[in-house]
């Protein structure tokens, strides 16, 4: 009787996504895309997985093209350009000295490639992502940025001047947001990054007085040195 | 002509009248009229034996999908705070007049939240979409599927509007207008999805959730 | 320790939302035979309302973490299935068929010739409800058959009690005739 009122640790149930094997990408696009994708698809994850890539985001990529009605070839084309973003993050991450990028390392600096970013630029924020920044936040970060349409070079300079200054790594979690303020008070993009950079050195002797709050009122250009 | 009951015997298969209280000239039609309703079959259905067992299969399949691994209930959802940015921008499609999406609205847990809660944030999700009949909101977090984030018309004004419980994570996502237009979130931050549209971006955080 | 009749639904699905999967079952339990009586009603035949039924509490579950107020999760749900069941009709209704056109009784369990004729009756009603709108065939098997009161039909399906008396005297009427011409 008791039995059903335990908690049943249903969290570990399923396979580990890292542990997923190529077979199962079959049975995952069963049903979401056409066969011959989901073949295409199998084969392309065999190859990413025997090098070491991870294969969730190429699943995701099928599923997501097979949701949307693409035609099949652009469907394969797509996870084909996946699979060599993240081939193309892990030499730049190893460039920049990281020897076993994160799986989630990776698919941020496929993210930033995709939203932009250089491979070098990628290598770049590698090398200034040491601990306490995960580079798997910072990429992320940084690609969203370029997503937004900062330029690629203002956000990283953005980004390297945040750390070097010391701002934690949920800080710059906010670095989006505050540029989206700026850019609904009228900035550009470009403007609204800049801003944000004149602003740190005095925004970080103020301190933070509110830490979970909305920073709506503190970002953008208007923000005072 | 169809022949209609009486407005009283209708009342009274109603309930709100008896059969005493019809004039005798309505009482056999009023008879009539209980019998065809008690004619109703009102035996409980027999589900088959296994009827359980089969939900319980799927259930479990769908717990173990990866996005519902991490995923946890917080109490119930905070007042949601508004920061609405409102971009000007095209009108896309005919059907659609001007349109303008406004943020992505996140609310916080409470404060000091237990460890086990920090997996999830509520997510609320809003198009501004006059004339749509129907509106969803689909991307990682849910395969991509548009049944199953259905958006409800907040009042009339044109507003579109659903609150999702996201795991911690970055997800992308695109609005279904009328099952076939995809639409990304202007307000938010836009990638290539590497067919030809565009993705919008959000990032829950175990804090609570930021907009990304 | 409490037992399973006293834990309330909202207890239920927030310890499904925090991982104890397996909890949901009590919730099945609970609720299939209400919610299958009204499925078959409203589809005509068991095998329908099974498949409906089973969505239904599949995709409640999926979406688990929308539904806002946890202790109100019968009505919730009941939407949930309502939904799936007006959406078969109007399949049906494409293919240019209704499920009651298979010749199957709802609940037929074993009777002497005696009751026959009640069979016969229930039958021809039952094919009566099938030419029913779906909002018709729902008001009625609401009220006629789980016996619900206006107010609470308006609640669930968000209907005035007003229209609804309105789609039941139309049902009422339809019936009647239907009713005679299979005699």
């Amino acid at each position: 009787m008791k039995a059903i009122w335990l908690a049943i640790a249903i969290a570990a149930g399923g396979p580990p996504l890292h542990g997923l094997v190529a077979q199962d990408v079959a049975a995952r696009l069963d049903g979401r895309v056409p066969p011959n994708v989901a073949r295409a698809v199998q084969g392309i994850a065999q190859d990413a997985q025997a090098r070491g890539l991870p294969i969730e985001p190429l699943i995701q990529k099928a599923i997501e093209g097979g949701a949307k009605g693409v035609p099949a070839d652009r469907v394969i084309a797509a996870v084909q350009v996946l699979a060599a973003r993240l081939d193309q993050a892990r030499s730049a991450l190893r460039d920049a000295g990281i020897q076993q990028p994160t799986p989630e390392a990776l698919e941020s600096g496929a993210y930033g490639l995709s939203a932009g970013l250089s491979a070098g630029q990628v290598r770049d924020l590698g090398r200034v992502s040491r601990p306490p920044y995960d580079p798997a936040l910072t990429l992320r970060v940084a690609a969203t940025l370029a997503a937004l349409g900062v330029p690629p070079e203002r956000g990283l300079q953005l980004m390297e001047h945040m750390i070097k200054s010391g701002r934690g790594p949920n800080d710059l979690l906010d670095l989006p947001s505050e540029v989206q303020v700026g850019m609904a008070r009228g900035a550009t993009a470009a403007e609204a990054a800049e801003g944000l950079d004149a602003a740190r050195g005095g925004h970080e002797e103020q301190g933070k007085h509110d830490q979970h709050g909305e920073h709506g009122e503190e970002g953008g250009a208007t923000r005072k040195p | 002509m169809m022949e209609t009951f009486d407005l009283r015997v209708k009342q009274l298969l109603d309930g709100d009248l008896s059969l005493a209280d019809l004039p005798p000239e309505l009482r056999a039609e009023g008879e009539e009229a209980l019998r065809l309703i008690a004619a109703v079959d009102r035996t409980p259905v027999k589900l088959t034996p296994a009827f359980d067992a089969r939900v319980m299969a799927a259930v479990r399949q769908q717990a173990k999908s990866p996005a519902r691994r991490v995923w946890r209930w917080l109490a119930a959802p905070r007042e949601v705070e508004l920061r609405l940015r409102v971009r000007p921008w095209a009108v896309w499609g005919g059907a659609l007049a001007a349109a303008a999406a406004l943020a992505l609205l996140l609310s916080r847990p409470p404060a000091p939240a237990p460890s086990a809660f920090r997996n999830v944030a509520f997510v609320r999700f809003v198009l501004y979409a006059p004339g749509a009949s129907r509106v969803a909101v689909a991307g990682t977090f849910n395969q991509w599927d548009q049944t199953a984030a259905p958006l409800v018309p907040a009042g009339t004004n044109g507003v579109w509007t659903t609150t999702l419980a996201l795991p911690v994570g970055q997800h992308q996502y695109a609005f279904v207008v009328d099952g076939r237009r995809w639409i990304a979130d202007p307000a938010a931050p836009a990638v290539d999805d590497g067919f030809g549209r565009r993705n919008s971006v959000v990032a829950v955080t175990a804090r609570g959730g930021r907009i990304l | 320790m409490r037992s399973r009749d006293t834990v309330t639904d909202g207890e239920i699905v927030r310890a499904v939302l925090a991982g104890d999967v397996e909890l949901y079952a009590v919730l099945v339990e609970r609720y299939r035979e209400r919610f299958a009586r009204y499925a078959a009603r409203m589809l005509g035949s068991r095998d329908a309302a099974e498949d409906a039924l089973q969505d239904a509490l599949v995709r409640a579950f999926d979406r688990l973490a929308d539904c806002r107020e946890p202790d109100k999760f019968a009505g919730w749900l009941f939407l949930i299935l309502r939904n799936r069941c007006f959406a078969e009709r109007r399949r049906h209704q494409r293919e240019g068929r209704l499920p009651e056109d298979a010749a199957e009784a709802v609940a037929a369990p074993e009777r002497s010739d005696g009751a026959m004729e009640r069979r016969e009756q229930a039958r021809e009603l039952e094919l009566a409800l099938g030419q029913l709108t779906p909002e018709q065939r729902e008001a009625f098997v609401l009220k006629h058959v789980a016996g619900m009161p206006y107010e609470e039909m308006a609640q669930l399906t968000g209907a005035t009690v007003a229209s609804l008396k309105m789609r039941m005297h139309r049902a009422y009427d339809r019936l009647r005739e239907l009713m005679k011409e299979y005699r």
